[in-house]
């Protein structure tokens, strides 16, 4: 015992060199400015007298007697929900298809699969801006198909969000398909025959043997890719700026308008804190899940 | 199992239109960067009608965009070295050592991801003002590295994991220290998680567009993803040719190099999900 013990604390006084590169980084440049971002939240800036005063909950209760946060809100929802959603039932589509034994050229399709998670958001952004314009790409197909209108995909009030979202699903795409063909590589194809000689569906198959068997895959994805497109600010910045008149507003364009154009960073910080929030429940789940 | 040549045929038809979708946006870029203005608006569909270099003279000579360039490269450079250094000691205590705090360490790197940019960036703020960074490229390249290790540093514990621990007892025997062991045994073995490291940073730093926003200050310093939203403006008219002629240009090197390790980067980001 003794001995098992002074092993474990030579062991813990040789790993501290080898942490502590990171640790400063952690510390300096995560967790002090976390707190720091955090504590924000409880000072505004009264612009008149040109002074910073504490007022305490002040700015988180009134978020929600705030319509345009609660607007940024529901709009987050949705734009995660529904990206996350078909980015992941797209990309399962595209990747058991890639991983098809009778997809002649594999290599080659998998490789252009990769090419939106290369570009920059930005100029992902303003491709798709371009090609939603009035009198755009879109348009001009759409308009030749023999559609008379086509939609204002950017200045329609009941559409841009949705704009914002198919092209943040577009972005997404290779990453989960990546992940998912990863996975379904895995998967030992002797069950797959077996499930089908006993006569279960396509869809029976898929549910009940293949995404079980890539749980952890599934997990991971969906973790990552809520946490990424709640606090994705880039797509929705470039496209609509949250427009038109607040309809595509999500919360990170919300708090950085506060932030930096508002001179309300307290209320900044305090939308920022209600998407950590959700996102920690996210968090919390995935262990949960995962130490299960 | 068969498929049926009918079905054979399908598979294939919605790979190649996947493929399209997937590919297709970006040779709008390409068309438009060699169009004048008035043939953009006219006909946004066609091939150039007659191939014009307008924009690109443009953007090198009316603009900022060769310092941009440059800002971005060194910031990816900066990055990408910086993460690997710092995440390479911190992976191999993770996978070697038992140390008070390695949950907890895990769980924070994991946690780092959903911390919300907003609350980040008013904290970092004040952090880089504090030590005079505010609109360098050092602050930059710090945030870049605090945002890339702890997917390094998770990536290469996996990578360090597989390497058998009897091959450094051997050298260890010969009276080599653990930084030796680590430098000349394990490192050697582990190229392609630096790789895939590298490949994640470079892409992070060269794309982030969100706190290059709020951190840097001027045109001298800005990185291309607010080169170029600075250049696409807030409303009003865009000027679509030399836009797209930079977005091109910004893309282009970012792409080169993840097809070049792309490979390493997906098996490192798969590997740790599948075991």
């Amino acid at each position: 015992m003794m001995h098992s013990n002074r092993g474990a604390f030579n062991e813990e006084r040789r790993a501290i060199p080898f942490l502590i590169p990171a640790l400063v980084v952690l510390c300096g440049v995560s967790l002090y400015p976390l707190i720091q971002g955090i504590t924000r939240m409880f000072y505004t800036y009264r612009a008149l007298a040109r002074e910073t005063v504490f007022v305490g909950f002040q700015n988180v209760g009134l978020l929600f007697q705030d319509p345009l946060f609660l607007r940024a809100f529901s709009n987050s929802l949705v734009w995660t929900i529904t990206s996350v959603g078909m980015q992941f039932v797209l990309s399962y589509w595209l990747a058991t298809m890639l991983n098809s034994r009778f997809l002649r050229f594999r290599r080659m399709f998998r490789g252009i699969a990769l090419v939106p998670w290369a570009l920059p958001p930005v100029v992902v952004s303003l491709m798709w801006r371009y090609i939603f314009l009035n009198g755009g790409p879109l348009n001009t197909v759409l308009h030749s198909l023999g559609m008379a209108h086509p939609p204002n995909w950017l200045t329609d009030p009941q559409l841009a969000l949705w704009t914002c979202i198919i092209t943040n699903i577009w972005m997404g795409i290779p990453f989960v398909t990546v992940m998912l063909l990863a996975g379904l590589q895995t998967i030992n194809k002797d069950i797959v025959d077996a499930a089908a000689i006993d006569g279960a569906s396509y869809i029976q198959t898929q549910v009940n043997i293949i995404v079980p068997s890539i749980k952890k895959v599934v997990l991971i994805i969906f973790t990552l890719e809520t946490i990424w497109t709640f606090n994705m600010f880039d797509i929705v910045f470039i496209l609509t700026k949250g427009g038109p008149g607040n309809a595509s507003l999500t919360l990170p364009l919300y708090a950085y308008e506060n932030a930096f154009m508002y001179y309300q960073a307290g209320y900044g910080a305090a939308i920022g804190l209600l998407i950590l929030l959700c996102l920690l429940v996210v968090i919390v789940f995935y262990i949960r899940e995962v130490l299960r | 199992m068969r498929m049926s040549p009918v079905k054979q045929v399908l598979l294939h038809v919605f790979v190649v239109l996947f493929m399209l979708l997937l590919a297709f946006p970006m040779v709008f870029l390409l068309f438009n960067s060699f169009k004048t203005e008035q043939e953009i608006i006219a006909s946004p569909m066609e091939v150039p009608r007659e191939v014009t270099f307008v924009n690109y003279q443009e953007i090198f000579t009316e603009s900022t965009f060769i310092t941009n360039f440059k800002n971005s490269s060194i910031v990816a450079l900066a990055t990408v070295l910086l993460s690997i250094i710092v995440s390479t000691p911190a992976g191999y205590a993770l996978s070697r050592f038992r140390f008070r705090g390695r949950t907890i360490f895990s769980v924070w790197l994991l946690a780092t991801q959903s911390f919300p940019g907003i609350i980040m960036v008013l904290g970092l703020f004040t952090v880089l003002k504090t030590y005079h960074l505010l609109n360098t490229i050092p602050g930059l390249v710090i945030m870049y590295t605090s945002f890339s290790m702890p997917f390094g540093i998770w990536l290469l514990k996996g990578y360090f994991d597989k390497i058998p621990v009897a091959l450094e007892e051997a050298a260890r025997i010969d009276g080599c220290g653990r930084l030796r062991s680590l430098v000349k045994i394990v490192l050697p073995l582990s190229v392609p998680g630096l790789l895939a490291v590298g490949t994640f940073s470079l892409l992070l730093s060269w794309n982030e567009f969100f706190f290059a926003l709020v951190i840097m200050r001027d045109n001298a310093h800005y990185t291309l993803p607010v080169f170029l939203a600075r250049f696409m403006g807030s409303g009003g008219v865009v000027r679509w040719g030399p836009l797209s002629a930079a977005a091109l240009l910004a893309c282009i090197p970012v792409l080169i190099l993840f097809m070049l390790g792309q490979k390493y980067l997906v098996s490192g980001l798969t590997g740790g999900a599948i075991k």
